[in-house]
């Protein structure tokens, strides 16, 4: 059962397709799984509707609509299948979330004993903060606050930062308000999408250093 | 209906297009365009059009919801920051993909009012991501719904009713709030940008919103007809 979801806000944004491409990543992954907040997103866009319909015309160019039925009339060629590039391996039963179908994954990277990384390119948006981690059963990420904000969506497994438990599902949204220690829980390892949004900021000299090695 | 016998629909051919360029179909179809337009209520009548459009492949039900929603969609995209001819290339894809997509219209799920903000929304931001990288193309699985939310029949938005009740829970906003909606849901403002026009601090203008999403929310919950 998924208990911690995205804001109103955050699905609002998303329902107006007005969300940074990192945080639209993360929330897209939340709403594969979570019938309640997809609602809340259809909501949204019928109050985007609603605002559609209250616009004052805007003049369209004669001959636009010609060019709509002829290019109804001719076939629109087969959208390019993205591109799978090769991915990290994944716990066996663990499926990719369709929002990542267009991103670049790395290998997964060595951080720490028990803790991997991987970095999570959108080719559209190279410069956008998105990771996947991957913590081992009972270990933990370093304790750390973040400048700005950090979105996470688990994607299998659960830990606990000490505020809740997190399972698969799950959303999460931390600010600088927030400092925490995810605690991976003794079952099994956890694997998250993270968004990053400003620097990470760890307490441990070591901690920080790596942080800052993989660009956190 | 298949995608591929919908590029020629039946008894269409009438309706080809003409060099003047405007949005030209027969009288007849004119006519029952304008029945189904002028239907009690309004919005019904477009969801009535886009039906037509849906099972029949109706070329004049497709032209009259160009000629309603065309300039409509290209107003919302010029407010949110994309160029006139842009705009134009967006709502010409809009349409092609309604057209070509109009098999899986379900008035019962969505309004095609919201069905066309929807593929309107995706389009620009496939057009913003492409101008990052050429190679980023939206595919076209990106602009399939994913499976229906489980809704409560009593609770949820149905699509008939989905225009009064928003109208409502928006009336019901302090103007405060509908004002930061607008900006940031429907003008495409950050909230930093939202923060600095309003000379307020960040932290207070992502509470207010958060509040007034959530406020929203339950409004639209809350409306009984």
């Amino acid at each position: 059962m998924i208990r911690h979801h995205p804001d109103e806000a955050m699905l609002m944004a998303q329902a107006a397709g007005t969300l940074a491409s990192g945080p639209a990543l993360l929330v897209s992954s939340h709403l594969e799984g979570c019938a309640r907040c997809r609602l809340a997103v259809r909501e949204f866009e019928e109050v985007g509707a609603t605002l559609l319909l209250a616009e004052r015309p805007a003049p369209l160019p004669a001959g636009l609509f010609e060019r709509v039925l002829a290019r109804t009339e001719s076939g629109e060629p087969p959208a390019p299948a993205p591109r799978i590039t090769p991915r990290p391996p994944l716990p066996a039963g663990m499926e990719w979330p369709r929002a990542l179908r267009h991103a670049r994954v790395s290998r997964w990277w060595w951080m720490a004993p028990g803790l991997r990384w991987a970095r999570v390119r959108l080719p559209y948006d190279p410069d956008a903060g998105v990771f996947l981690f991957r913590i081992a059963a009972g270990k933990c990420l370093p304790p750390h606050t973040h400048a700005a904000q950090e979105l996470t969506q688990v994607l299998y497994g659960a830990f606990d930062d000490g505020r809740a438990l997190f399972s698969a599902g799950d959303f999460d949204a931390a600010d600088d308000a927030v400092h925490h220690q995810p605690v991976v829980r003794a079952g099994g390892e956890c694997i998250c999408l993270a968004a990053v949004e400003g620097r990470v900021v760890f307490d441990g000299a070591l901690a920080r250093w790596a942080g800052a090695a993989i660009g956190l | 209906m298949t995608p591929t016998s919908r590029s020629a629909p039946p008894g269409t051919d009438d309706d080809g297009a003409d060099a003047g360029g405007s949005v030209s179909f027969t009288l007849l179809h004119r006519l029952r365009a304008r029945r189904l337009m002028d239907s009690p209520d309004r919005l019904d009548g477009l969801d009535a059009l886009m039906l037509a459009v849906a099972r029949d492949g109706d070329r004049a039900a497709f032209a009259a919801l160009f000629a309603h929603f065309g300039p409509l969609v290209k107003s919302w995209l010029m407010r949110s920051g994309t160029s006139d001819s842009a705009a134009d290339d967006i709502v010409q894809d809009t349409f092609v993909l309604l057209w070509n997509k109009a098999h899986q219209f379900d008035p019962a799920r969505a309004r095609v009012a919201a069905w066309l903000f929807t593929i309107a929304r995706n389009l620009r931001i496939d057009r913003l991501r492409r101008v990052g990288d050429a190679g980023a193309m939206l595919d076209d699985a990106a602009l399939d719904d994913l499976p229906a939310p489980d809704r409560p029949a009593d609770d949820a938005l149905g699509a008939r009713r989905a225009e009064q009740r928003v109208r409502w829970a928006l009336s019901q906003l302090t103007a405060d709030q509908r004002h930061l909606l607008q900006l940031n849901f429907y003008e495409d403002r950050s909230h930093s940008d939202i923060a600095s026009q309003l000379a307020l601090p960040l932290g207070t203008v992502k509470t207010r919103l958060r509040r007034a999403a959530a406020r929203l929310r339950e409004l639209l919950h809350d409306h009984r007809p």
